[in-house]
């Protein structure tokens, strides 16, 4: 496609008449040029198209089809509603407790009666809202089978005087009243069902400090933060939670003996762990699966060689290096206990230490990790009976229910149902932190690919975290916080976020260059002729207009 | 005695495996000294201990290793073994390898197991889980072995341990050639042993010696037996075997650099007529064979592990009986009868000591001062033939020493996908014939590659007659691999797994004639050539950003000429603007002039 100009000196003047003053030299003294003849107006025209054209193509269809496929793919994530479950304004955390009471002896009239004011009594004593109790009445028929949605049972029983005892093994409360206590029908007030308040009170206490605990812990919005925390009781509650392994559906116990020498080299775990620990592991079933293995281990080391163990010796004790205590390898964490037989001693703690969370001297819990038991046996022992493993094993038994963070006070049952609810708040928050952390980071940086995976575990997380608030407080609630924060942590730690954590918009460009900058000149300095030679006919015109006017 | 000798490696071999059958010692360990020509010392190291099946299951782990117990659990592995060696044995002068090459393995890292698994999907995923595993726990790259490395072999590894015949069980083989084995391999290795390293023979297990040796394979072997009667037994064996240059070992420590001998340290042969005192021929099978315990491992052994079998004695010695060994005090020495080899009884919290004087007699026939070494069933050496960088041959030679005996063996090769052989080309050839011989090959399984997702599988039965060599050779040809499958060192080469030769037993071959009938034939020997290095043909790594730069730049030129010509306006040359050096001269002038006149013009 040659644009040729037509040799046709009939139509153009200007040519010939230069041609006629060509030997006639320019005050700078170079010979003027013959100029070629005018263009045609299509031609020029034409000419505008094509860079027109040119310029449209490439910033209608090149430069968003090279952005698009050099681009980071980040899936839409639902940024705000993230951060909102972090605030914690997506879902406020209510556990309503049914507590029925059973009052066989009384008219239904008075168990009415004493139950409202009960209500209203607890009412006047709870000043946290996440925790409400809720009293109801028992059907008297139904003596044996408990509600699902009961955690405790008052049993009222006419007596000597005003009691109360929590039984052992079942989730109830037994109070004895003595006859003058019940309040007559028309009275506001009445101390058993003050009483009555108080006990409960007192018996989810710990629950409630807990609870209030982790959520003003995970900056649940003030509207929500329980008040008065006093703080030696939040300093108790972190530590516990500190310890306290993170909650996974099942456990794997690892029972080690080590010995500093060749003998003691083989135990009766199995018969031992069967006769101490067995009881306590099927109690925990409804919420952990325990897996267990032992093993022995000749000729330890421990890390640290002192004959006395100061306190700051224990956390150094463990010799990481040389002891096989490596994690199970099936995804649930692992829990140590070790027996280690040797002639250390551990030195008696001093005064001020009153909080000492272990009355034996023999022993102490590592946090999230387990728990070592120091063992002194006579030497040349060859065999560790079931009888010589009662002491560890049993202080195994209640530190595991610390590292699971089982709260210390109440009867087992309701310290198990108080597990559940704590663990639930505890998921909850936790996925919903992982939330908020991974809507940060997408935030914070815009050249990191999000996958469409991310995007659909959160998505996940927030659907079953919206189940989980809705039935906080039973076993739904727990199974659905599982999933969620099961979900959040696969979101946050996907791999492919982390493999192209950078490439930066530069990179593209500079690899590009090449090819953008050679291609670039051509066109822009096209355009920029084109526009100089558009200004000039112009002015031509404008020039041409105003010698015809004047004519 | 040549004769004894196989027979004493046997029962040693028997031993080990069947001896279970009292199964009431569960930790034993044994080390084997035994001396070998040109100043090399084998030092055998065995460790073996046992479970029953029905704590392995509880998870009750007393003398087998947790750790790896719960891998065997989780990967649902049946029988396991793994080597870590490193160097070459030299079978010409050492004769045949230890354990009748059943605790070694080819240079790097070798894996097979048994996994029970109903299909073989299920087995990649219980191998991947096992790899993955066990590379965390042994510290070397096992993740690596991937599809394109993983082999599943038909007719060459059958498993030693007794596995009931309804378990779907699924071999497969990995092979890491490149991995270099060292201290942190060993580690480990030492962690699962009861006593660790800190009493009994594995005090001598140190890794400035074990990795400066010659030659050594470490071996974990993991296999179920089943006595009769009795309840089965989950047996682990750790072996260590090494060759150590008696010359080096003795090298001190601080002070490595080998001197020459003064002149009258030299051993002589007395015997050769030129011998005199400024002349000598060096009697080579003499030469240092005086060594300690302390001198050659670096310190002496500690003691002796309390759990062991106490009726098997920690460590032996092959020698023959009329030379003198020196021992700490309180050792008991116990001299076999076939006048080669002693053990010794140690006390179990002495330090443990053996020196071997000099032979008294410099000129003393080999046998007298080392026992001589079994001849080995087979001889083989592979190597590499072809040309340029796209055509490759390997050949392989294999020679039987026995004067009489037919030698019947697998030969098994698993090559990497980028070499693609060219299995017409394979034939075997005995030496001094020049036309390939067809009998000699019997039997050819071949599971061709497939580009990036798996490698080359060839097998292939085959046998030798009496003293004669056979050639087996195929090409093959090299590809061209993509610009990301290069290693980081591409141009050092890509190592090509040892061959696995596995000979068998002649005698159970008379029972049921010599063809595969399903089951496989029971192996007398194994052995493995060493590695190969191919050379693939290696791009200029910077080729990406030349090609992106040039079609860039050819794709601007286009572009840029076309768009020109479009857009430009042709005229004839006198009449465009005038171009050239001069115009840019007088244009600079007119500008001066200008300037210089409006100055003026102010003034």
């Amino acid at each position: 496609m040659l644009i040729q100009q037509p040799p046709d000196d009939s139509t153009t003047d200007s040519p010939s008449l230069e041609a006629v003053t060509g030997r006639v030299t320019a005050n700078n003294g170079v010979p003027a040029r013959k100029q070629p003849p005018p263009e045609k107006p299509s031609d020029i025209r034409r000419r505008s198209y094509i860079i027109l054209s040119f310029w449209l193509i490439v910033l209608c269809l090149g430069l968003p089809i090279w952005w698009k496929t050099t681009t980071i793919y980040r899936a839409h994530l639902p940024l705000q509603e993230m951060l909102d479950w972090a605030d914690g304004k997506a879902c406020r955390p209510v556990f309503p407790l049914h507590i029925s009471i059973q009052a066989n002896a009384l008219q239904e009239q008075e168990a009415q009666n004493l139950l409202r004011l009960t209500q209203h009594a607890l009412d006047d004593l709870n000043d946290f809202s996440g925790h409400h109790l809720r009293l109801q009445l028992a059907p008297p028929a139904a003596t044996e089978n408990r509600d699902r949605d009961t955690v405790l049972t008052i049993r009222l029983v006419p007596g000597e005087a005003t009691t109360a005892t929590l039984d052992p093994h079942e989730p109830i409360l037994d109070i004895t009243y003595p006859p003058n206590a019940i309040p007559s029908p028309t009275s506001s007030s009445s101390s058993l069902a003050t009483y009555v308040a108080g006990q409960l009170r007192s018996t989810f206490a710990e629950e409630q400090a807990t609870i209030s605990y982790l959520l003003s812990a995970n900056s649940i919005s003030p509207e929500h933060r329980p008040q008065g925390l006093s703080p030696d009781v939040a300093e108790t509650l972190s530590k516990r939670t500190t310890r306290s392994l993170k909650y996974a559906p099942t456990y794997h116990l690892t029972f080690s003996l080590f010995t500093s020498g060749p003998l003691p080299s083989s135990w009766d775990i199995e018969g031992a762990i069967g006769d101490y620990m067995k009881p306590v592991l099927d109690l925990l079933l409804p919420i952990h699966n325990f897996t267990i293995d032992t093993q022995v281990q000749l000729y330890a080391t421990p890390g640290v060689q002192n004959q006395v163990l100061n306190k700051e010796d224990l956390s150094s004790f463990i010799n990481a290096a040389e002891w096989p205590l490596s994690p199970s390898i099936g995804g649930a964490p692992t829990v140590n206990f070790i027996v280690f037989v040797g002639n250390q001693t551990i030195a008696a703690p001093s005064q001020n230490s009153a909080e000492g969370p272990d009355p034996a001297p023999h022993s102490w819990l590592i946090p999230q990790w387990g728990t070592v038991y120091l063992l002194s046996l006579p030497p040349d022992t060859p065999h560790l009976s079931s009888e010589a493993l009662k002491q560890p094993l049993l202080t195994f038994t209640s530190h595991l229910l610390s590292l699971t963070g089982t709260p210390r006070s109440g009867s087992l049952p309701l310290r198990l149902s108080t597990l559940s609810r704590i663990r639930s708040a505890d998921l909850l928050l936790r996925a919903s932190s992982t939330l908020g952390s991974l809507a940060r980071l997408a935030l914070a940086l815009p050249s990191i690919s999000i996958p469409s995976s991310v995007a659909d575990g959160v998505s996940k997380t927030i659907r079953h975290l919206r189940m989980a608030c809705e039935t906080l407080g039973g076993p739904e609630g727990l199974a659905h916080a599982r999933i969620a924060e099961a979900e959040a942590e696969r979101a946050f730690f996907e791999k492919s976020m982390v493999g192209q954590l950078y490439f930066p918009d530069e990179h593209k460009i500079a690899v590009y260059l090449p090819l953008l900058g050679p291609v670039a000149v051509p066109l822009v300095m096209g355009l920029v002729n084109e526009l100089k030679a558009w200004r000039k006919r112009r002015l031509e015109a404008a020039a041409l207009g105003a010698g015809k006017k004047k004519e | 005695m040549r004769q004894f000798l196989p027979f004493l490696w046997l029962s040693l071999l028997s031993l080990c495996v069947f001896s279970q059958a009292a199964s009431d010692p569960d930790y034993h360990e044994q080390l084997v000294l035994r001396p070998l020509p040109l100043s090399a010392l084998l030092a055998s190291f065995n460790f073996r201990s046992n479970t029953t099946v029905s704590e392995f299951e509880k998870g009750n782990f007393r003398f087998f290793p947790r750790s790896l117990g719960q891998i065997l659990q989780h990967a649902g592995t049946r029988e396991l073994h793994l080597r870590f060696s490193l160097g070459r044995w030299d079978a010409e002068s050492w004769g045949a390898r230890p354990w009748h090459g059943a605790r070694e393995g080819g240079t790097g890292v070798e894996l097979w197991a048994w996994l029970e698994a109903d299909t073989d999907d299920e087995a990649d995923r219980k191998w991947l889980t096992l790899t993955n595993a066990l590379s965390g726990l042994f510290c070397a790259s096992l993740n690596f072995i991937d599809g394109t490395r993983t082999t599943r072999p038909v007719m060459s590894f059958q498993p030693e341990g007794d596995h009931s015949s309804d378990a779907n069980l699924q071999l497969l083989y990995g092979v890491l050639p490149h991995e270099v084995v060292c201290t942190e391999n060993l580690t480990p290795f030492l962690k699962l042993l009861p006593c660790k390293g800190k009493a009994g023979i594995a005090t001598l297990l140190d890794g400035h010696k074990l990795f400066d040796a010659s030659w050594q394979t470490m071996a974990i072997d993991i296999r179920p037996i089943c006595p009769t009667n009795e309840d089965c037994v989950l047996q682990i064996e750790q072996t260590v075997d090494m060759v150590l240059d008696i010359d080096r070992s003795k090298r001190p420590r601080d002070n490595p650099i080998p001197r020459p001998p003064p002149p009258h340290e030299l051993p002589c042969d007395t015997s050769k007529p030129y011998h005199a005192h400024d002349t000598c021929f060096p009697v080579d099978h003499t030469a240092n064979q005086d060594w300690s315990l302390s001198q050659i491992f670096g310190k002496a052994m500690k003691g002796t592990c309390p759990l062991t079998d106490p009726d098997v004695p920690p460590v032996c010695l092959q020698v023959p009986n009329t030379r003198s060994v020196f021992v700490s005090e309180g050792v008991r020495e116990k001299k076999s009868p076939d006048q080669l080899s002693r053990c010794f009884e140690i006390p179990p919290s002495n330090d443990f000591e053996i020196v071997l004087p000099p032979p008294d007699d410099p000129g003393q026939s080999p046998s007298a001062v080392v026992v001589t070494p079994e001849t080995p069933l087979l001889y083989a050496e592979r190597s590499f033939t072809g040309h340029g960088q796209e055509r490759g041959g390997v050949r392989t030679i294999l020679r039987n020493p026995s004067p009489d005996s037919v030698v019947e063996f697998i030969y098994m090769e698993t090559l990497p996908w980028f070499m693609r052989i060219y299995l017409h080309t394979m034939e075997a050839r005995i030496a001094g014939h020049s036309q390939p011989d067809k009998s000699l090959v019997q039997q050819v399984y071949y599971r061709p590659a497939l580009d990036r997702a798996r490698g080359t599988q060839l097998e292939v039965r085959m046998r030798v007659p009496p003293a004669s060599t056979v050639f087996l050779t195929y090409d093959f040809e090299k590809s061209i691999l993509r610009y990301t499958e290069y290693p980081p060192d591409a141009n050092r080469g890509f190592d090509v797994a040892a061959a696995v030769i596995t000979v068998l037993d002649a005698r159970a071959l008379g029972n049921h004639s010599s063809s595969i009938d399903g089951g496989r034939a029971k192996a007398a020997y194994y052995l493995r050539t060493t590695s190969l290095l191919c050379s693939l043909p290696t791009p200029d790594f910077s080729m990406p950003y030349n090609v992106i730069i040039f079609t860039s730049t050819a794709i601007a030129l286009a572009f840029g000429g076309m768009f020109n010509i479009l857009v430009r306006r042709f005229v004839a040359a006198d009449e465009g603007p005038e171009v050239g050096l001069g115009v840019v001269i007088g244009g600079l002038q007119g500008r001066l002039q200008r300037l210089v006149k409006g100055v003026r013009g102010k003034r």
